[in-house]
């Protein structure tokens, strides 16, 4: 089977794949707190991040064009949020709008980018794996890991429902209108809750009694 | 186990088994059947007939009340499962052992459940993770339940895709890796719901051999009548809650009224053979 175009892992021959996960992760999250803590108006430090970001997402060998379409989708959605939080945001008087809007999206896509380039050189049960050793509670461990294990089916079921949507609609345009977008995102719901029911009859039958045990340590 | 000379204990026994849904639809009409242990079962009926619901009491996921109105559980709910109903009796064992509350444990211990759907049993992130979820419930430490997995994914010749993710597999494979997770817990009674669905004529070839193989008890609700001539002896007849028919396949399955008095058909290996000794009778 190929891999998943909904995947993140890229298996490459990029120098950060071969490091030990918990560094990348606790890398990671001290990255995300550097630039968050970034205080307004310092952009020499900004830039100093953007360039060690740059230069470990060039050491990862991740496809540029992948990480580029995936930070677009974001890009716009953190563009509205800036757009409306500038007006009252407490730096705009000393940069002004548009330096806060920059400052917003910079701060977010720098973020944003470390987590796809963890996620792009660690694959997702070793991050789980690590996120285990380094103590994060295991029932939040347990519910990524069910997030993720169910994404895929969720995506492939979704896409069986537009499918036979569009099939039995007349119209000419490629794209489901909103009604028949809502409409298949409610059914969705409502199979996702009978899933969540069999999948937990499938827990139960195997023995479980709540208690989360992994085969990792 | 029975003493020489006597009946061995029966690996399921029900009597009167009934059930109804929280909407109060009767689903089992007081059902009663005895299981050998070793013995190979098909549970065949139309759609609606109970036989996925019968399959999940077998396992304790769903209650059972012998008598006249069971009480109301929620489907598939264990803590709905109570044996504080005074006046219902077990109507269904295991191993001798009854199916109630307290015996849950034992019973998901000695009874194996492959659902339909694989991706509804498949929920860890790795096959090998998955496998050995079972045994990890079981109590067995961790490098005790990697070698039970890695031996059940030696036995479904699936080994090599031990580090995958689920949804890398094919159809096929997904539904072998639910066979190893359940054989991995080392079931005396192994419980299928519809194996070969949805299996390409390959898939369904190699599952079907899987299950010759075992020695466990076995049981499968199938609508596939041509897997039930090859694997199964006996047979059972469920519809709208009741047990029709029970006996041995041939027999059964060669019955035309009576099957497609209950939503089947006779398979086409019995057609095909009927017809040719039809033909080969001589002309008197």
């Amino acid at each position: 089977m190929s891999p998943d175009p909904h995947e993140c892992f890229h298996d490459s021959l990029g120098l950060l794949n071969r490091l030990d996960a918990r560094l990348k992760l606790v890398f990671a999250v001290c990255f995300v707190v550097c630039v968050v803590g970034t205080p307004a108006g310092w952009w020499k430090l900004l830039g100093l991040e953007s360039f060690c970001l740059a230069l470990l997402i060039g050491m990862a060998g991740l496809p540029p064009g992948r990480l580029f379409r995936r930070w677009l989708g974001f890009f716009f959605l953190v563009g509205f949020v800036s757009l409306l939080v500038a007006p009252r945001h407490p730096a705009r008087i000393q940069l002004g709008l548009s330096g806060v809007v920059l400052l917003t999206l910079s701060k977010n896509s720098m973020a944003f980018l470390m987590m796809l380039l963890l996620a792009g050189t660690t694959p997702f049960p070793k991050l789980l794996c690590a996120m285990r050793q380094l103590g994060v509670p295991r029932t939040l461990v347990t519910t990524l890991q069910f997030m993720y294990r169910y994404q895929f089916v969720l995506i492939e079921e979704l896409g069986r429902m537009l499918t036979a949507r569009r099939a039995r609609s007349f119209s000419p345009r490629g794209l489901p209108s909103w009604k028949q977008l809502t409409g298949s995102i409610a059914m969705l719901f409502l199979r996702t809750i009978e899933r969540a029911e069999r999948i937990h009859a499938a827990m139960i039958s195997r023995g479980w009694d709540g208690t989360v045990r992994e085969l990792d340590a | 186990m029975a003493d020489d000379g006597e009946l061995p204990i029966p690996a399921v026994r029900a009597i009167g088994l009934e059930y109804r849904y929280p909407d109060g639809k009767s689903a089992l009409l007081g059902i009663d059947l005895e299981i050998l242990p070793g013995e190979k079962v098909a549970i065949v009926g139309p759609n609606g007939a109970g036989k996925s619901t019968f399959l999940l009491h077998l396992n304790g996921l769903l209650p059972g009340r012998s008598g006249g109105s069971g009480a109301l559980h929620a489907h598939g709910s264990p803590r709905a499962f109570t044996s504080n109903d005074s006046s219902s009796a077990p109507s269904l064992w295991i191993d001798g052992i009854p199916v109630i509350s307290r015996n849950l444990i034992e019973i998901r211990r000695r009874v194996g459940l492959v659902f339909q759907d694989p991706d509804d049993q498949l929920f860890c992130t790795t096959v090998l993770e998955d496998v050995a979820f079972g045994p990890l419930n079981l109590g067995l430490n961790r490098a005790e339940a990697k070698l039970r997995a890695e031996q059940a994914l030696r036995r479904v010749d699936l080994l090599e895709v031990a580090q995958r993710m689920p949804h890398h597999l094919s159809f096929g494979q997904r539904k072998r890796v639910c066979l190893a997770g359940v054989l991995a817990c080392d079931p005396s009674i192994l419980v299928l719901d519809e194996p070969t669905a949805n299996l390409d004529p390959r898939g369904r070839r190699r599952f079907m051999q899987l299950i010759r193989d075992l020695p466990t008890t076995t049981i499968i609700a199938t609508h596939d009548l041509e897997m039930v001539l090859e694997l199964c002896p006996r047979s059972l007849i469920l519809d709208e809650g009741r047990l029709i028919a029970e006996g041995s396949s041939r027999d059964i399955l060669s019955n035309q009224s009576l099957l497609e008095s209950h939503g089947l058909e006779v398979p086409i290996t019995l057609t095909y053979q009927r017809d040719l000794e039809l033909r080969q009778r001589p002309i008197v």
